[in-house]
């Protein structure tokens, strides 16, 4: 009997343990600190161009003491690392007064990162904010000022405040393919969604590669492709529908909805075999070994796409919606540079935190991480990018589309998405497409899980939002 | 005089205690205590403001079809590892107590495996299942076996049990160690005098050796019944849960909807239920398995 107690008492102290992790903040690890100035050797100012911008700034310090920030992004990218690095660094010595410090960002797991850091009391006071809506809410985040937002071709806002800075225009979505491979089999890009899909079963027919390759394993590639079909057969119907499920005028078995589902099985019988268990990390090895003709991915790809086949010429095209009308996602979105409230409530730490986000996006400093991180550039002034003609190709599509936006999980406002749903939706995707549930059984659940969500997060009624 | 020596001994082992107690007050109790606050709210993880729902996650745990899901491959996991991890470590416990030679190198040949990170096993795992550059699948299509190539981690029906197959390699190293430690404590007296009986080795094993080391058998299936039901890091890094909801356990569901759903009050709420389950299963398990054991 005591041997059971004991025994007993063991397992609920372990499981305790593991519970612990979810209840409180004061258990969890924190990350130590990495200066900018550590990583000097990265930089890319000179000495001159250094000592020309500090001895100017001298003489108009924007602080009345020292001032010290902490700085963190998302910093899983080497090449966004080390622009990030030298843009810290020329600032520092622009500004001797002000000392920014790069803490590290743990990148694969940002978001959850940035949770831990606020957490422990260690919320930076500029970060890279990619979960706006939630801290504008918790009030963590603080109102930029018209100096900063005026530099923006577009911003986004919550009641008349915009709280980000956009670092680069939302990724736009298309086709990246092999022109040599095109053009040794005569096939052309295509005008029609239609033409698309023709182009696909002529690559399938042939046989010696797949049309696409899809990295399903991650399911956030995976929005990639539902937010094409759902901007084809949603959004082009009704582009308030979330704002309507919120008001319940409308639900997930509705029409459009279900064309969603169906458009991307259609597409999804010319992925590569092996597709639901592919990361997006490796979908750039099947295109560099001649493995998969096309990929459907952001501009961030174009980077990747060099490095894993430096001679590859690469071509790009965006898909047309089964209407003919050209919808891709472009513009500023909802993430960007933010401030943290603790910051703005020092006199001191605001002025440098300002200051340092229009020296960010100050031309010679936005050009290079728009070269470096291939981002679309957001700001009014052109940095003048010197890009890969597929990325000016690229810019010149999402300037001449009908229509561009965020992904449908980026939209502010009342059309924002509960936090939890759009996982869900991929993943329930994901079992349609794989045959493990039909698409009336997939609606039906999203609905009982969306009506869950609205229970505590209800835009429209203001559940959540106060 | 004795109230006074008892009452100077009660201080001296509070001092001794103190400082555990203390550590495991703050950092596992207090915790614990909060999580259970936190399950009947809605808080998001982030917000300052901590709403009230009462029993509402709790009603949703029972109504979603996610939460079912998560349970039943969690039972499917637990219930897979718990038979195969015990009887790969039984098996693997005899070969090294009757090897006549390098049992050393076999019992360290296979703890090695235990002594890899969850993390770090899920990764060398992945990269052998991958469907196009994967060891598995090369080694078949080089024997010429295309046909028995299959997406170990994207096939639906695969990718649970594949996942399991990693834990029991990683596993049962450990539970090996516990089985050779009871087997080395069997008589040989009474193996001998059972050999003299004319009992077959099978006879043997049945009748003498399996109730002598039932205790080994308690305390592993006890084990493997804990990790089964908490597994994490393999699925973390090999399917993220996936594809779809297919290896969704509740450990996973908790994580996913607490740290990346910003649905901290709900993942609370299932960690809790989590507790009760493996109490319960805990409970039942040592019951049944105390109730086989053979004291000597």
């Amino acid at each position: 009997m005591k041997k059971k107690f004991i025994s007993t008492l063991l397992v609920t102290a372990m499981t305790a343990t593991m519970l612990a992790g979810c209840g409180s903040s004061s258990t969890t690890g924190t990350a130590t600190g990495e200066t900018a100035t550590d990583t000097t050797g990265q930089a890319a100012a000179t000495e001159t161009e250094q000592t020309e911008t500090a001895d100017a700034a001298a003489t108009d310090s924007i602080v009345t003491e020292p001032t010290e920030l902490t700085l963190i992004f998302a910093d899983g990218d080497d090449g966004y690392k080390t622009v990030m690095n030298a843009i810290v660094d020329r600032f520092n010595a622009t500004y001797p007064d002000i000392t920014v410090t790069i803490e590290p960002g743990n990148g694969g797991a940002y978001s959850e990162f940035l949770k831990t850091k606020d957490s422990v009391g260690e919320f930076p006071d500029i970060m890279e904010m990619r979960d706006t809506a939630v801290y504008v809410r918790a009030g963590k985040i603080a109102p930029l000022s018209e100096d900063i937002t005026s530099l923006f071709k577009t911003t986004t806002e919550f009641d008349g405040s915009v709280y980000t800075a956009p670092m680069a225009g939302e990724n736009t979505d298309g086709i990246f393919y092999n022109k040599d491979y095109f053009d040794k089999n005569g096939f052309t890009e295509p005008t029609t969604y239609d033409e698309f899909l023709e182009l696909c079963q002529k690559i399938k027919d042939k046989g010696d590669m797949s049309p696409l390759v899809v990295g399903g394993q991650d399911i956030w590639h995976m929005g990639f492709w539902f937010h094409k079909a759902y901007s084809d057969q949603v959004l082009s119907q009704d582009a308030d529908f979330i704002k309507h499920a919120y008001e319940g005028t409308k639900d997930f078995s509705d029409d459009t909805f279900k064309a969603t589902f169906e458009e991307l099985k259609t597409i999804m019988q010319y992925a590569q075999d092996g597709w639901a268990s592919t990361p997006d990390a490796q979908i750039a090895t099947f295109m560099a070994n001649d493995m998969s003709a096309m990929m459907f991915s952001g501009t961030h790809m174009v980077a990747q796409l060099k490095a894993a086949a430096p001679d590859m010429n690469i071509g790009w095209f965006p898909i047309p919606s089964p209407d003919g009308k050209m919808r891709l996602v472009g513009g500023a979105g909802i993430s960007g540079l933010a401030m943290s409230t603790e910051a703005a409530a020092d006199s001191n730490k605001k002025a440098a935190a300002e200051e340092f986000i229009k020296f960010f996006f100050e031309s010679k400093n936005y050009k290079e991480y728009c070269e470096t991180m291939s981002a679309i550039p957001t700001t009014v002034n052109d940095p003048q990018i010197s890009a890969e003609p597929v990325f000016v190709e690229i810019m010149q599509a999402v300037d001449d589309a009908d229509e561009i936006g965020p992904m449908w999980n980026g939209r502010s406002g009342e059309n924002e998405l509960p936090t939890d749903f759009r996982n869900f939706t991929y993943k329930t995707l994901i079992e349609v497409l794989q045959g493990t549930r039909d698409i009336d059984s997939a609606t039906t659940e999203l609905n009982k899980t969306w009506q869950t969500s609205m229970e505590s997060f209800n835009p429209v009624t203001g559940v959540g939002i106060e | 005089m004795n109230l006074t020596k008892q009452k100077k001994f009660d201080k001296v082992a509070f001092a001794f205690i103190a400082p555990a107690f203390v550590f495991f007050t703050m950092f596992i109790i207090v915790p614990t205590l909060a999580s259970v606050y936190y399950s009947f709210t809605s808080w998001d993880g982030i917000s300052p403001n901590v709403k009230f729902i009462g029993l509402a996650n709790y009603k949703e745990i029972f109504t979603s079809a996610r939460f079912g899901n998560a349970l039943k491959n969690t039972v499917i996991l637990t219930v897979f590892i718990s038979i195969v991890e015990n009887a790969m470590a039984l098996s693997l416990a005899l070969i090294v107590d009757n090897v006549r030679w390098g049992k050393n190198i076999f019992r360290s040949a296979f703890y090695i495996p235990v002594l890899i990170s969850g993390i770090v096993s899920g990764f060398i795992w992945k990269i052998m299942y991958n469907y196009n550059f994967g060891t598995i699948n090369s080694v078949l299509q080089s024997a010429g076996l295309d046909g028995l190539k299959q997406d170990w981690l994207g096939n639906t029906k695969l990718t649970l049990i594949m996942v399991g197959v990693v834990l029991v390699w990683k596993g049962a190293g450990y539970y090996m160690v516990i089985y050779l430690a009871s087997l080395q404590s069997v008589s040989v007296d009474l193996i001998e005098a059972a050999q003299i009986d004319g009992a077959s080795p099978w006879q043997r094993f049945r009748a003498i050796t399996i109730p002598l080391i039932s205790g080994a058998f308690t305390i592993n299936f006890t084990l493997s019944l804990i990790n089964g039901l908490k597994v994490f890091d393999q699925i973390n890094v090999m399917t993220d849960g996936g594809p779809g909801f297919t290896t969704e356990t509740l450990v996973y569901l908790l994580y996913k909807v607490g740290f990346n759903e910003g649905r901290q009050g709900f993942g609370t709420a299932v960690g809790i239920m989590l507790l009760f389950i493996i109490i319960i299963l805990n409970t039942l398990q040592q019951k049944f398995l105390r109730s086989k054991e053979v004291q000597m």
